[in-house]
């Protein structure tokens, strides 16, 4: 078995009054892309910085590539896109790049090359001899991804690196990821949004106050939730499905987004029962598939069930 | 160490780029231009001579030799020169009251192609027995006029009165010689060739030089480590680079913008005072003014230990100045949590007055061992006195003692400071940042 890119044993970090990460477990295999999932101020960043030893861990140990030596000697190996981003807003765009360059081990020469090809890329080649502060939001964005990425780093870790991007931008740097992994590389990524992560990657541990709820292969994940899940939309009437979905014999947990809701069917029920039950009731149905449960909805399951909107059972039977 | 370089690079570049540092080159040798030309140019400056009227209410020769000598006074004290008074007398005796009352309706008012009468001089008997003589002018607050005045009237008044007293003229000549005292310097036993008022503009120069060096470079680093941690881009630096060789490669890129300015000047300086004739010939000065002028002469030793100290100063307060930048995430935090640093500068300033007035003494040898103020007083010791190899060796190694343990301690509190925001840490808090391993 190759060693795993990244592996965090038994991490614990405490900040004055409160435990960030509490005996966290997690192995990141090279290859592909990782997603680390979890709620606003669940640890997402935190352990990100103690991988990049920024911070240090109170208890457990952080091992990269299997070897010996902190983030900060394998800088040159690992990119890191914080979650904050920053810039040098008087310099030049290029001098930028190839000062990330040289502070990750590149010559010169050699990193001068590398920002001027992937500025033009990503379509910055106007930008170059300009100061960053002329630049839009997105651009700087931009910048950043590149200073990330300049060195080719074999393990790419990336900080909600999709937030604050418009559909243009993160488009773009979706596809420079998926490229990485494609590549052979590995990348490591937190988010919050889901649909994002479901779409990218091929594991996923979630986190929650610290410690991870669980871990593992999506599909696996999905399949072993043992949920039988449905999508459905409406055209019409939608209201009229409220007392069918709120129906515990029926339905478990409704993810209910108003024209379309996600219902996850109660043990021993059939979705022919259901839609019999949503067609009797007279709403317009416009989609009534059986899927596999997404990860938002078992990301809510699991992390925030009271973050999810049951109908409430009192109301539905009054 | 490439990685460093890099810093270093990064923070010598893009200082040098901007416009700070271009007007501040430009204008620092105009200041220091300013300073060494002003007195030259200003004692040149006043070359209307001055109508004034002798009104000679004494008897004897007294009154034509006051005219006389007032008459032979220069501007600058090499002939040729313009005189710097018109005289006219006017022979009063008794009716010296009469005499004066009607000048002085005259005086400021009537304009003649050489302008009225600036004052007149009353010269009576009495006058030369007390030696109260009285001016009436509308000149009386020009003190160069008023001294002019009196270093001339000073010797013929005390001729007069020894003559008076009959002592024979070849006697009273030599008795009223006048005397220049000429200093020189005598550093171990050899002459400098530097005299003692320009050792003192030296020393004072290189003072206010490191002073304001200290100040200016060492906010430099303050600032933009605050820059760093509000852009956060403190993130990405750390996770690359180990703390201490951040805190190196700013200190030692902002150092060396410093030193690269100060050269800058340097070399100003030295294509000034080379050509200084020519340049006071585009102001309109005659070469001779050029004597108004004190060139300090620096020494290859003293440039040596003036630099060392320079740079020992520089990497003690700029430690100091990265980690109080480390500590502070706002502009605000800064102007409180700098005031201790910007203090021990200021006290290095303050020293130079003691100093400079006994720097051999007790005092001086104290504070020369002191890291904090030691880099002005050593330098300023070793240009103004002889300083023994002893105590020069003692200095330089206490000091840098210093600037390792402070360095050190700074280092610890940057580690720490550069990812913790919020609340500027306490006393207790930052010995905590200290001791954590």
């Amino acid at each position: 078995m190759t060693q795993p890119a990244v592996r965090l044993e038994h991490v614990t970090k405490r900040f004055a009054g409160h435990t960030a990460v509490n005996d966290l477990n997690l192995e990141v295999y090279p290859g592909g892309i990782f997603g680390l999932l979890g709620p606003n101020g669940a640890g997402k960043s935190t352990s990100i910085r103690m991988m990049m030893n920024i911070l240090t861990p109170d208890e457990g140990t952080i091992t990269l590539f299997g070897v010996p030596g902190t983030g900060r000697e394998l800088a040159h190996r690992v990119g890191y896109l914080p979650e904050e981003r920053g810039l040098y807003k008087k310099m030049k765009v290029l001098d930028h790049l190839i000062f990330f360059g040289e502070i990750r081990n590149l010559s010169r020469a050699d990193a001068r090359k590398r920002a001027t090809a992937w500025l033009e890329r990503l379509g910055l080649n106007d930008w170059t001899m300009r100061k960053v502060e002329d630049l839009s939001k997105g651009m700087q964005q931009k910048v950043q991804f590149i200073g990330a990425l300049i060195h080719e780093p074999e393990l790419v870790i990336l900080d909600e690196p999709f937030s604050g991007l418009d559909p243009v931008n993160a488009q773009v740097m979706k596809d420079v990821v998926v490229e990485i992994a494609r590549s052979g590389r590995t990348v490591l990524f937190s988010t919050h949004q889901m649909e994002q992560a479901e779409k990218m990657c091929d594991r996923v541990a979630i986190i929650a106050r610290g410690e991870k709820v669980l871990d593992g292969l999506l599909s696996e994940i999905k399949a072993s939730s043992g949920k039988r899940n449905v999508a459905l939309a409406f055209h019409r009437d939608a209201a009229n499905a409220h007392p069918v979905l709120a129906d515990r014999k029926l339905v478990v947990r409704v993810d209910d987004y108003g024209a379309s809701a996600e219902a996850e069917l109660a043990p021993g029920a059939a979705s022919d029962d259901l839609l019999r039950a949503l067609v009797a009731s007279g709403a317009g149905i416009s989609r009534f598939e059986v899927v596999e449960p997404s990860l938002q909805s078992i990301f809510i399951a699991r992390v925030g069930a009271e973050a999810a909107r049951p109908l409430a059972m009192e109301d539905a039977h009054a | 160490m490439r990685k460093v370089f890099a810093v270093i690079r990064r923070e010598f570049v893009e200082r040098v780029r901007t416009r700070a540092f271009v007007i501040s080159t430009i204008l620092g040798p105009v200041f220091m231009g300013v300073l060494i030309f002003l007195p030259a140019l200003l004692a040149g400056r006043s070359t209307t001579a001055r109508n004034i009227i002798v009104v000679d209410a004494a008897t004897g020769e007294f009154g034509n030799r006051v005219v006389a000598a007032l008459s032979d006074t220069r501007f600058g004290n090499k002939g040729g020169a313009q005189p710097r008074f018109h005289i006219e007398r006017i022979v009063a005796l008794d009716r010296a009251k009469a005499v004066t009352d009607s000048l002085t309706t005259l005086i400021g008012r009537s304009r003649g192609p050489q302008g009225g009468p600036d004052g007149f001089l009353v010269l009576t008997d009495s006058a030369l027995a007390t030696g109260q003589i009285d001016y009436f002018g509308s000149n009386v607050g020009s003190i160069a006029d008023m001294s002019a005045l009196e270093g001339t009237l000073r010797p013929v008044v005390q001729t007069e009165r020894l003559m008076r007293e009959h002592v024979d003229t070849s006697v009273v000549r030599r008795a009223t010689a006048k005397i220049d005292l000429n200093t020189s310097k005598v550093t171990e036993g050899k002459l400098t060739g530097e005299s003692g008022t320009s050792s003192f503009i030296l020393a004072y120069v290189m003072t206010f030089i490191l002073y304001i060096s200290l100040l200016l470079y060492g906010i430099q680093v303050m600032s933009s480590v605050l820059e760093e941690k509000t852009s956060r881009i403190m993130e990405i630096l750390s996770s690359s680079l180990t703390p201490f060789e951040l805190m190196l490669g700013k200190v030692i890129g902002v150092g060396s913008v410093g030193l690269f300015q100060l050269s800058i000047w340097a070399g100003a300086s030295l294509y000034l005072t080379a050509n200084l004739v020519p340049i006071l010939k585009v102001f309109g000065q005659s070469p001779d003014s050029a004597a108004n002028i004190s060139i300090p002469a620096i020494s290859p030793a003293l440039l040596a230990v003036f630099l060392g100290f320079f740079l020992l100063g520089f990497f003690l307060y700029a430690a100091l100045y990265a980690a109080v930048g480390s500590m502070c995430s706002t502009q605000q935090d800064t102007q409180q949590a700098q005031q201790p640093v910007m203090i021990g500068i200021v006290s290095g300033f303050l020293c130079m007055f003691p100093v400079l007035n006994d720097p051999n003494g007790p005092l001086a040898r104290t504070l020369s061992l002191i890291p904090f103020v030691a880099p002005f007083v050593t330098p300023l010791r070793y240009s103004i006195a002889p300083l023994p190899p002893s105590q020069l060796l003692l200095s330089i190694a206490s000091t840098l003692a210093g600037v390792i343990i402070i360095v050190w301690i700074a280092s610890r509190i940057y580690r720490v400071g550069i990812l913790a925001y919020g609340k500027r840490p306490t006393i207790k808090e930052l010995w905590g940042w200290i001791r954590t391993a």
